[in-house]
């Protein structure tokens, strides 16, 4: 750590802790968990950058979706993603969850996982190695700096859209909304 | 001394937090080393600190809240009952069996916090925290019989003070033997990776931490480093010497005989937990009934026969 890193970390505590401890819950959907275990391991080790894998998702505050999301995985993808607290940040791995990618004339796959969820940044290729994982966390963490990584808040303000189109694909979902517009929202 | 007691309550659970988490810290950093990784920074768990208290993390309910302060304030508690070099604040009174009891508190503490959680595996994490409690605590009772009955005192600060005149127990006969019996139970105490059945995140979410988030998981963490460090310096305390020297040396009286009595018991706490962290980067994870299968065997009857040696000797 220089001194310019001390500086801003006591004028931005948030902003720096959130870049350098980003625990991460991994959703296991298509190829992408392949280049997952390399990079959390010895080979390319992502704990040096202060990546770490979590088991749950109260935990953690980086979803890693890696891979094409079908219909019946993104209902797990919604409920994890409400249940992180804020600030949280949701990056997807590959070209799937951008326009559905290989899959994008399936019956049961996703084109646009952010008309469901909000997504920060994309990591593209078919499948990013571990380096361009690194190099998307690397600028995950300059938009971090620059507060344009803000999907959770826009997932609050917009969230009768989300909720709209996710309730498009199943009818009625069975969970409550996770903002009401009261207050007393957490 | 009443200086000396006032310093010792407010500077042993502040020492106390930074060791646990820098030791958490350089845990972390060894594990990596092992593994022929370069590891994260040092500082680490202080990061993740300060995020952790910027989350807004939901509460399920009050007992959730109360549970995790009970936990906390059970091992801050047990942490004013045990000496840290010279600062041994109510080192005084009770001893070594007000210690046996407080070792419970903070496991029922969490427990109670996740009964109010609602999720299964926290309740599975809690029953196998328990049940590796069952495991070893039989040991440590073993050893803590035997350290009173070679001394002749249930007072922890008396133990000290016999070792730094008559020299470490581990390297004296007979408590050379219930000594052997601690290090061999000491990861399940801390929790660590052969032993890590009550926390393990791959097989079930990482157990009673299943619902903690924000705040409430930095509070975790910092019981955590706090149980840690506890099971680590009692075994200096009782087997090492505490803040003594080997041999013929002796610290000077004074200020500075004091910071360079607890900086010693620092090195001899961090050189104690390096080899339990040795031992977590080598082992893989033990079923549940394994673990306690393990405890109940060579460590209890180790331990057994050090209490027969020492009664009998």
């Amino acid at each position: 750590m220089d001194r310019r890193q001390l500086v801003k970390w006591l004028k931005e505590p948030l902003k720096m802790s959130n870049k350098y401890s980003l625990h991460v819950v991994y959703f296991c959907t298509g190829c992408g968990i392949i280049e997952i275990p390399p990079s959390i391991t010895a080979r390319w080790d992502a704990e040096r950058f202060g990546v770490k894998p979590v088991a749950t998702p109260r935990q953690a505050n980086l979803f890693l979706i890696t891979g094409y999301v079908s219909l019946k995985t993104l209902k797990p993808i919604i409920r994890t993603y409400e249940q992180m607290p804020e600030p949280k940040y949701t990056v997807a791995l590959g070209s799937c969850p951008i326009d559905g990618g290989m899959y994008w004339d399936s019956y049961n796959t996703i084109n646009h996982l952010d008309k469901y969820i909000p997504i920060d940044g994309y990591i593209a290729g078919c499948m990013p190695r571990p380096e361009a994982i690194f190099t998307g966390i690397t600028h995950l963490w300059t938009l971090i700096d620059e507060g344009k990584a803000d999907g959770y808040e826009r997932y609050r303000e917009r969230y009768q859209e989300y909720r709209s189109n996710q309730e498009r694909l199943y009818g009625q979902l069975e969970w409550p909304p996770l903002y009401t517009g009261r207050d007393d929202d957490v | 001394m009443v200086a000396m007691k006032v310093a010792g309550l407010v500077f042993s659970p502040i020492i106390a937090v930074l060791t646990g988490l820098l030791l958490t810290g350089a845990s972390r950093k060894m594990v990596a080393r092992v593994e022929w990784r370069y590891g994260p920074p040092l500082l680490q768990p202080f990061i993740d600190m300060v995020k952790l208290f910027f989350q807004r993390a939901p509460s399920h309910g009050e007992v959730f809240d109360y549970g995790l302060v009970i936990s906390l304030s059970g091992s801050i508690v047990l942490l004013l009952f045990l000496p840290i070099g010279h600062l041994c604040p109510l080192g005084g009174g009770g001893g070594l069996l007000v210690i046996i009891y407080l070792m419970l508190i903070p496991p029922l503490g969490i427990a109670t916090s996740g009964g109010e959680g609602a999720n299964p595996y926290i309740s599975i994490g809690v029953s196998r925290k328990l049940m590796l409690g069952l495991g070893y605590e039989v040991t440590l009772i073993l050893v803590l019989l035997s350290v009173m009955s070679e001394y002749n005192t249930i007072s922890i600060l008396k133990v000290v003070q016999a070792q730094s005149e008559s020299g470490w127990s581990l390297f004296s006969w007979p408590l050379v033997i219930p000594g052997i019996a601690y290090l061999l139970i000491m990861p399940a105490i801390l929790g660590v990776k052969p032993f890590d059945v009550a926390s393990a995140p791959q097989e079930i979410s990482s157990g009673s931490h299943a619902e903690y988030g924000g705040k409430y998981l930095a509070f975790v963490t910092v019981g955590g480093g706090l149980s840690e460090f506890i099971g680590v310096a009692l075994f200096v305390n009782l087997f090492l010497g505490g803040p003594s020297l080997p041999g013929a040396f002796t610290l000077p009286a004074g200020a500075l005989g004091v910071f360079l009595g607890v900086i010693l018991f620092l090195v001899k706490v961090a050189f104690v937990f390096s080899l339990n962290v040795m031992v977590s980067a080598l082992f893989p994870r033990l079923r549940v009934e394994g673990a306690v299968k393990y405890l109940w065997g060579w460590p209890a009857l180790i331990g057994l026969i050090g209490t027969i040696v020492v009664w009998a000797l």
